[in-house]
């Protein structure tokens, strides 16, 4: 089934508000309404349009997103709507707002009493304190998923202009996440040892952590996790995880059409496929290589 | 000593103050109780996992005469991640259970849960082989972690949090089952039916995992939440259990059983003492006794064997050697290096 099927089925779900729920709610989920605007932009620019402007009327006076409509706390989800936001060009003092308020969020490890409360008296986890990322929600600490999209949005956001502020975050979120990487490549949700255990890498969590590093110099670690994921991409049968796999490969100009032909039958006609942020995931992983990559660094 | 008017209200102020703290240290934190004067168990024994459950079950579940005819079931299994027996409640326990609720009248079963670890539900819920057991029109899984919120305010106020946005799916339940793997737990000492319930606490609001949690009290989050969402039945999966440095890490322990109760810190004591260790250890299962459920043994009926303390307990980190029952000889957990 070609991927203009699956966006008319992604148009049919908008709710009157521009938005898009998770499955079949009338909430909208500010995650599935990046995530389907950013599926829509080529295919359906007026509806993505709107699901635009719908977030931007949801946007906090402090410039981060809530999760969804009806949440009034800044979420993670901020990251994902900025990068929506930058690939239009538009929407220029929402994205400065968001910008803002990326560069100052920071995960509850960040602060001084906690960052020596995990030097000196916790260290079940191995982790240095020093290099903390984002959180998915304020007030707890950082981990890989946030942390990456930030890094991500605000990389695009700055790639004509790099502030020493905003630098000099990035890098503090890049040390996050190669502080975090597991022992043998990949990334688990936040930690790589616990209790002196590894833990072992998830796919979604590495996909996106490499999409955050694309641009970086290419580390041992970078490289191993790379291979992980590769190796890994073709073992299971999960949309997402296979979306964002694809969509990571991708960028580090890995072969990807295997997984996208994979992808395509485990889509078949999409219909059962519930969760509209993980159909336009797949929708964008299917369409790599024929739209502008949302996740793209071009630094 | 003369008392004049200034060091009246001063004296007056004092008290008033001493008592607000006195209070705040006294006063329940918990709106509702569900205690009940007897709570009921049965513990079946199992040792594989087999099709000859589904009847296992029936039986035990007959012996509660529970009423969920017309209901709309939810049972909540623990499906952390992608890994392997001994992580996650077995599917083939979860499918029988639900073909029996079905079977004792229930309108519809939903198995429901929010991993809380990893973002893609479909891998884990693959990996757990649940798939197949969600073929009947009258099962559906439903995310927890994408569900439609609400906000709800707290019915206990160990935590501090006040509210959380809950699932509508869990809201919109009659009968409320906890399907937990009986494991040990490396941040809560164990995890089972009231821990349980971490999951249903949605993931796109409080994040992979629920860190929020964690900051605000592991003890004190379980209470808040399962005053809020009262668990009406447990079924706990012990047939392979884990030891030593679980949820995740842990080692495999075949333990052989089944832990059916109409009372989820009954449920827990009796999970807590078939482990080997002392259930009045456990934070929030001793807090709990308060108001969520019973945990002595003489305010619980054992439909059928006793629960009995095993030869050899379940291993623990050294932190959690506190856990262990008088009587019972320590076995730390194997330790690893990375």
């Amino acid at each position: 089934m070609h991927p203009n099927s699956f966006v008319q089925l992604l148009l049919t779900r908008q709710l009157r508000s521009g938005g898009w729920s998770y499955c079949g709610s009338e909430q909208s989920s500010v995650e599935a309404t990046s995530l389907a605007a950013m599926a829509l932009s080529t295919e359906s620019p007026d509806v993505a349009r709107s699901g635009l402007d719908h977030l931007s009327r949801l946007q906090r006076w402090d410039g981060a997103w809530p999760a969804f409509v009806g949440d009034t706390e800044a979420s993670w989800t901020t990251a994902l709507t900025l990068c929506a936001l930058n690939a239009t060009g538009e929407f220029g003092s929402a994205r400065e707002n968001a910008f803002h308020w990326l560069v100052s969020e920071r995960g509850r490890e960040g602060h001084w009493f906690w960052r020596w409360k995990f030097k000196t008296v916790d260290r079940n986890v191995r982790f240095d304190p020093e290099k903390y990322g984002w959180p998915w929600v304020s007030g707890s600490a950082s981990w890989v998923i946030p942390t990456a999209f930030s890094i991500i949005a605000l990389k695009q956001y700055t790639v004509c202009n790099h502030l020493e502020a905003s630098e000099k975050r990035v890098r503090l979120g890049v040390e996050m996440l190669l502080d975090r990487v597991c022992v043998a490549g990949g990334w688990n949700s936040g930690n790589s040892v616990v209790y002196g255990v590894p833990l072992r890498p998830h796919v979604e969590a590495t996909a996106i952590a490499l999409l955050a590093l694309q641009d970086e110099h290419r580390s041992v670690m970078i490289d191993k996790s790379l291979d992980w994921l590769k190796r890994r991409a073709v073992s299971f049968d999960a949309i997402t995880s296979l979306a964002w796999s694809i969509l990571s490969l991708f960028v580090y100009q890995e072969p990807v059409d295997g997984l996208k032909n994979r992808l395509a039958i485990l889509i078949g006609d999409g219909k059962k496929i519930q969760d509209n942020a993980v159909l336009a995931t797949a929708i964008l992983a299917l369409n790599c290589g024929e739209m502008i990559h949302p996740f793209v660094i071009l630094r | 000593m003369k008392l004049d008017r200034r060091r009246f209200f001063g004296s007056a102020v004092g008290a008033a103050a001493t008592a607000g703290v006195a209070a705040k240290w006294t006063w329940p934190k918990y709106d509702v109780s569900y205690q009940k004067p007897i709570s009921s168990v049965a513990v079946l024994n199992a040792n594989v996992y087999s099709e000859k459950l589904e009847s296992l079950i029936l039986d035990g579940l007959r012996q509660f005469r529970l009423d969920v005819a017309g209901k709309s079931v939810l049972l909540k299994p623990n499906l952390v991640e992608d890994l392997p027996e001994p992580v996650n409640t077995n599917s083939t326990l979860i499918g029988a259970a639900a073909r029996c609720f079905l079977h004792l009248g229930a309108a519809r079963v939903t198995i429901s849960e929010g991993p809380g670890h990893q973002r893609d539900t479909e891998l884990i819920v693959q990996t757990a082989g649940l798939e197949p057991h969600l073929v009947d029109r009258r099962i559906k899984f439903v995310d927890l972690n994408r569900d439609e919120l609400e906000r709800v305010p707290l019915k206990a106020s160990y935590s501090g949090l006040h509210e959380l946005w809950l699932p509508r799916a869990v809201l919109a339940s009659s009968f409320i089952v906890s399907m937990p793997k009986i494991k040990t737990h490396h941040w809560a000492g164990v995890t089972l039916s009231l821990k349980n319930m971490f999951g249903i606490v949605p993931g796109t609001k409080y994040g992979w995992p629920k860190n929020l949690l964690h900051w605000s009290g592991i003890h004190e989050s379980i209470l808040d939440i399962c005053a809020t969402v009262p668990i009406h039945f447990v079924i706990a999966d012990g047939i392979i259990a884990m030891e030593g440095n679980g949820p995740l890490q842990g080692d495999a322990r075949q333990l052989g059983k089944i832990v059916l109760a109409d009372d989820p810190v009954a449920a827990d004591a009796t999970c807590a003492r078939l482990m080997g260790f002392d259930p009045l250890q456990v934070r929030h299962i001793s807090e709990g006794s308060r108001f969520l459920g019973n945990l002595h043994e003489n305010r619980i009926t054992m439909l059928g064997e006793e629960a009995t303390t095993p030869l050899r307990p379940f291993s623990v980190l050294p932190e959690f050697q506190y856990l262990l029952a008088s009587g019972t000889q320590p076995f730390p957990a194997r330790q690893r290096s990375d």
